[in-house]
């Protein structure tokens, strides 16, 4: 499994073994930040680092366990509970007028969206690689309200490939993403493609 | 006699301790995770409620804008998980999104949270621990390991606070854990999480309103 280096900065004490152990000047940045284009995955800077601030990351993630069906039936209707609590709890802190109410029910909000949060981890969207994911974003561009924020949406999917190709729906608009500016829009792939922004025509263009 | 704590498994051993369970204090608290003395109960007596399992429910239904929020910003958290803070940024735009147009909770007081917990204790966890333990969901087993014990402690502080009112809550903090949502009262909060058992600096404490 090919790995990239990541230096965690909260833990980064600048003993800076990491530079004399590179070969290949990886971890030598202004911004403290490892270049991954330069990193080749030896795992030398992790191994040396005194503070274990830098973790060899994987740059593919294997498929997650699947779930039965009963399993997250169950799953969900306790996320939907969760869920209540959360909106319940910021509906009452919001009209609170006493100090200790509204602080209790802050926490009743935040800790309800946690557990909430820790259900869907383990109901199969626990990777943003998997196909659960990309799939769900892929029907909300298709289907979901008119205000959705269907660029962010694109960008993710743009961003994360998907770990488990087979199973990921295509979008039934195709989007392209230009190759010069990075602009991505919409476009029916018939005749030639022109980006809306940079009026770059050609080749350079990704379909997403 | 030795007592066990429902919430984090804490024993009060009397014979260690050297006073009687049944003479502490009213107000005497597990020194774990704060849960109150009515919170214990005598080791080998803990009975097991009765609970409904339903049977009938196996379908998914679709997910509600407020599960959408909470969905995505799990995905934020796996993202951060992997250093992707673009991404993760992207994702908690998405769940503020969700957030935002999600309406307001038909019910009001705070008497419905309770019962609402307690519907989560009698029937949603034991469901999910059912249905988990057939298919040998380890996945699944833990969130309901991590959060019955949180719910449970919701359900005493919610319960406290509609017996005591402010009292309870006066000149001191709550704290959350950001991990697996333990609520804890206190000056400071546990060194560790006692469910979880993240370090404190993982919890958040809530401050009055602004």
């Amino acid at each position: 499994m090919r790995t990239v280096a990541v230096r965690n900065l909260r833990l980064c004490t600048k003993d800076c073994i990491c530079l004399y152990v590179c070969p290949t000047g990886a971890t030598d940045t202004e911004d403290s930040v490892i270049d991954v284009k330069k990193c080749t995955g030896c795992g030398m800077c992790a191994g040396a680092c005194p503070s274990s601030a830098i973790s060899m990351v994987p740059l593919e993630y294997p498929v997650q366990q699947k779930h039965e069906e009963s399993v997250l039936a169950a799953e969900d209707r306790l996320s939907k509970s969760k869920c209540q609590q959360e909106i319940l709890a910021r509906k009452i802190a919001a009209s609170a007028d006493k100090d200790g109410l509204y602080r209790l029910m802050k926490a009743v909000e935040m800790s309800s969206r946690i557990m909430a949060e820790d259900v869907f981890r383990e109901s199969g969207y626990m990777l943003p690689q998997s196909a659960n994911a990309q799939n769900l974003l892929v029907d909300l561009i298709e289907d979901g309200p008119e205000s959705f924020p269907r660029g962010t949406a694109r960008e993710i999917l743009d961003a994360i490939p998907c770990n488990e190709p087979g199973d990921r729906r295509e979008l039934s608009t195709p989007y392209y993403k230009c190759g010069y500016c990075g602009t991505i829009f919409e476009h029916s792939g018939k005749g030639e493609i022109v980006c809306p922004l940079c009026k770059t025509s050609g080749d350079s263009f990704k379909r997403l | 006699m030795r007592y066990r704590c429902t919430i984090c498994g804490h024993i009060y051993d009397e014979e260690k301790e050297k006073v009687p369970f049944d003479q502490l204090p009213d107000d005497w608290k597990c020194p774990l995770c704060g849960a109150l003395k009515r919170d214990f109960v005598p080791v080998g007596e803990e009975t097991k409620k009765t609970v409904v399992i339903e049977e009938d429910f196996d379908e998914m239904e679709n997910l509600t804008v407020a599960q959408l929020a909470a969905l995505c910003s799990n995905l934020a958290k796996g993202c951060e998980k992997q250093y992707k803070f673009r991404e993760m940024e992207k994702f908690r735009e998405l769940s503020d999104y969700f957030s935002a147009i999600c309406p307001p909770s038909d019910r009001d007081g705070i008497e419905d949270i309770a019962e609402m917990l307690m519907t989560d204790l009698e029937t949603n966890y034991p469901n999910v621990e059912a249905k988990a333990s057939a298919a040998a969901d380890r996945g699944a087993l833990r969130i309901k390991v991590w959060g019955e014990k949180v719910t449970r402690m919701l359900d005493s502080l919610v319960g406290r606070y509609l017996e005591e009112g402010e009292e309870m809550l006066k000149d001191t903090q709550i704290w959350v854990c950001t991990m697996c949502g333990f609520v804890y009262v206190g000056d400071r909060p546990p060194a560790v999480c006692p469910v979880c058992k993240v370090p404190d600096w993982k919890f958040q404490r809530m401050e009055a309103r602004a």
